[in-house]
């Protein structure tokens, strides 16, 4: 039986199971996001793209307002997953949340970890030995997770 | 305490990691360029485009397709696929305001998408 950490209950709350491992590793994650976007840090390239590719005025426009906007939802987001880090029940909204953080989440490993369309299935076989391994064995853990939240979200 | 943090997300992974991050594959230069110079009319929608990459799951993208812009499955789930297969595809269009903000959504969910006047 596929195993479903998230999952829709009859009231419309969300279910959650992990274990107190797994939510170690969730605790540890949004301060180092955080230090990240205070330090701006090129590994957080996919989470802010421009929004014009041609058009400087309106792109450094779009940034100005836009980007702080951007790391304001993120910080919410951010904060609202250590905050319910532990529960057992979370509402829609927050489910969303934790989907949108576990997202960014492999965006920046994907980026340090160089996948791309051709060599995502070779970082799930490293040798244990490998430096990029914990970093792989994190992103396949969170590629898990988004997918069972997005099937409870739908569900 | 808790123990010693095994996932540390700054800083380089290895040294045999590649030295340079996985650049952006757009670039302006594969963008359509206009084969003229006339003027933009202001009016021209602007459509907003998701460019493919490799990180986004197809079942994330058909899902925020489907949350942000109240597509059906089968609507979300084709628009997901020509950005798959095609490497982009547009997903809105509108005055330049409502672009920017479905742009903005866009983003705030990781993918990659930008706009351009039609």
């Amino acid at each position: 039986v596929k195993r479903s950490p998230f999952k829709r209950s009859s009231d419309g709350t969300f279910r959650v199971r992990l274990s107190a491992e797994e939510r170690q590793v969730l605790r540890s994650l949004p301060e180092q996001v955080r230090q990240m976007m205070a330090d701006e840090d090129p590994d957080l390239v996919r989470l802010f793209p421009p929004a014009y590719l041609d058009d400087e005025e309106h792109e450094s426009e779009y940034q100005h307002y836009m980007r702080e906007e951007l790391i304001k939802r993120r910080l919410e987001s951010l904060s609202v997953v250590e905050d319910t880090v532990d529960a057992t029940h979370l509402t829609e909204e927050q489910v969303l949340m934790w989907m949108r953080v576990i997202n960014d989440i492999r965006l920046i490993l994907g980026t340090k970890l160089d996948v791309s369309e051709d060599n995502e299935d070779a970082t799930a076989s490293l040798h244990p030995t490998d430096p990029r391994a914990p970093l792989a064995a994190l992103y396949w853990f969170l590629s898990f997770l988004l997918e069972s939240t997005i099937e409870a979200l739908q569900g | 305490m808790p123990a010693p943090l095994p996932y540390v997300m700054a800083g380089p992974v290895a040294a045999t990691a590649p030295a340079t991050m996985s650049a952006p594959t757009i670039s302006p230069a594969e963008l359509d360029e206009p084969t003229d110079e006339v003027a933009v009319d202001p009016d021209r929608p602007w459509v907003v485009i998701v460019w493919n990459d490799p990180i986004n799951t197809m079942s994330y993208v058909t899902f925020v397709f489907q949350k942000l812009f109240a597509y059906s499955r089968q609507k979300a789930t084709k628009l997901m696929l020509d950005v798959h297969h095609k490497g982009r595809a547009a997903v809105t269009s509108g005055p330049r305001e409502r672009a920017e903000l479905d742009v903005f959504r866009l983003h705030e969910h990781g993918l990659w998408a930008t706009m351009q006047q039609d």
